[in-house]
């Protein structure tokens, strides 16, 4: 007998899950980052807004983001540690803007099908 | 905080040279910002057993650098699937064929046992240079191919019109069961032909005298072309494999390799005389003529195996609603497609 939906939480529900969240992840990092955050509080606020992410995701992320030109950073210290902080290029600017048509395009969408 | 230095002198190891000290000074900094929340919340310095579940929870040192470099692949996945027909081909369809043949002479074959005691798995220094030679070079081209143009090639030329016609396995070429027709019959004609009910032929100044036995074999295998014949006259009529059809060129498989290790296992060469032969001569040929056949039918019960193997797998995926088709017509399919000619899909006597 198939599982019922209240209680389907397998390792297929999780793997979809954090497929459809990793493909989100760029889009909220690069919105996030239109103040400039160093990865930990940048971790935690994305936390807050529901959108966990470990370190060992975040950081490539961010560097890749970064050789893509998307991010710029800078080594600064703060509370006596060196910190990395980022904030977005004039380029993020523009891809995130388009990024975020694209992801309303898709919600809107998807709505639609449901 | 020992533990944590040791955490990410493991990480560093396995990073980028180029990039070590960057990606470490940021994921310092990002671990000890968690120690001292964590503190904060505890009220107290973190012992290693509380710094654990931390470093645990971002993740092992080699998966933690792994995410900083590139996704690489020896073979890509364009061309993988490619790849991996080859290996499986070159495994069961000669690998495996040679391993089973090493394994049917060494468990029947006393003689090849006693010729190798003491380094029988020597034996097998080819089968495993082959393995690893056939894996090594494979690998090795595909790699290369992933790396040259030749994958964009492969990958974005293709045609639609050129990819080949859908496999259809219970279908009976027809070509296939003409030429064996054809052979059949040379087959029985060339019996009356050289009138083979006998025992004695005389070739070539060469007088043969053969077993009693040989009437008999005769006799059989002009039986077995009977039912060929019979066979072939049924696909002929229906060409696509029934459980019925099936399983007649099973049990003729059968018979047929069946006779011939009862033949090659009968010493069935009783003499040889000629006038340029001196007998001690003829009785050493006819000796080892028969010691030669004699210890070949190992091999014929090996091949024999694997045609019947093959039938089997032939009844089996006979669909049970073919049997219900015998009044479709010869010249086409289940699906309506033309009947096409094509190679046999499994080897048969």
């Amino acid at each position: 007998m198939p599982p019922s939906t209240e209680t389907f939480s397998d390792d297929r529900f999780e793997n979809l899950r954090q497929e459809l969240r990793r493909g989100s992840l760029p889009l909220a990092v690069l919105a996030e980052l239109r103040t400039e955050h160093y990865g930990y509080t940048l971790r935690k606020t994305l936390a807050d807004h529901g959108m966990a992410i470990d370190e060992g995701t975040l950081y490539p992320l961010l560097r890749r983001l970064e050789t893509q030109g998307l991010l710029v950073s800078q080594w600064r210290e703060e509370d006596k540690r060196n910190k990395r902080f980022y904030r977005l290029s004039a380029d993020g600017k523009l891809i995130l803007k388009q990024l975020l048509i694209e992801w309303k395009s898709i919600h809107a969408s998807l709505e639609d099908i449901f | 905080m020992a533990l944590v230095d040791r955490y990410l002198h493991a990480v560093k190891f396995w990073l980028p040279r180029s990039q070590k000290d960057d990606i470490i000074a940021e994921l310092s900094e990002d671990l000890h910002s968690q120690i001292e929340d964590r503190e904060a919340e505890l009220g107290h310095k973190l012992t290693d057993a509380e710094v654990e579940p931390i470093l645990k929870r971002c993740g092992s040192p080699m998966a933690v650098a792994g995410r900083y470099l590139p996704q690489r692949s020896l073979i890509g996945p364009a061309l993988f699937p490619i790849y991996s027909v080859i290996i499986r081909s070159l495994f069961f369809f000669f690998l495996l064929p040679w391993l089973l043949l090493w394994i049917g002479i060494v468990t029947f074959s006393p003689d090849f046992r006693a010729d190798h005691s003491g380094a029988l798995f020597a034996t097998l220094e080819p089968w495993w240079l082959a393995c690893t030679y056939s894996l090594f070079f494979n690998t090795l081209v595909f790699a290369l191919l992933d790396r040259s143009q030749a994958r964009s090639h492969l990958v974005n030329n293709w045609n639609p019109r050129a990819l080949p016609a859908e496999r259809d396995h219970n279908r009976i070429s027809r070509n296939a069961t003409i030429f064996q027709l054809t052979v059949v019959v040379a087959t029985l004609a060339i019996l009356v032909q050289v009138d083979a009910f006998h025992r004695v032929f005389h070739f070539f100044g060469l007088t043969i005298t053969l077993s009693h036995l040989w009437p008999y074999f005769i006799w059989a295998m002009t039986a077995l072309n009977g039912a060929e014949i019979a066979l072939a006259c049924l696909n002929l009529s229906q060409p696509r494999w029934t459980r019925l059809s099936a399983s007649l060129r099973l049990g003729l498989d059968l018979y047929s390799w069946g006779l011939i290790y009862l033949l090659f296992r009968a010493n069935l060469l009783q003499s040889l005389s000629g006038n340029d032969l001196p007998s001690t001569q003829a009785v050493k040929l006819v000796n080892s003529i028969n010691f030669w056949t004699a210890s070949s039918a190992i091999w014929v019960l090996v091949i024999g195996a694997v045609v019947v193997v093959f039938d089997v797998l032939r009844i089996l995926r006979v669909e049970p609603r073919a049997s219900t088709m015998s009044a479709e017509t010869p010249a086409e399919s289940i699906d309506g497609r033309r009947e096409r000619d094509g190679p046999r899909d499994t080897p048969h006597v």
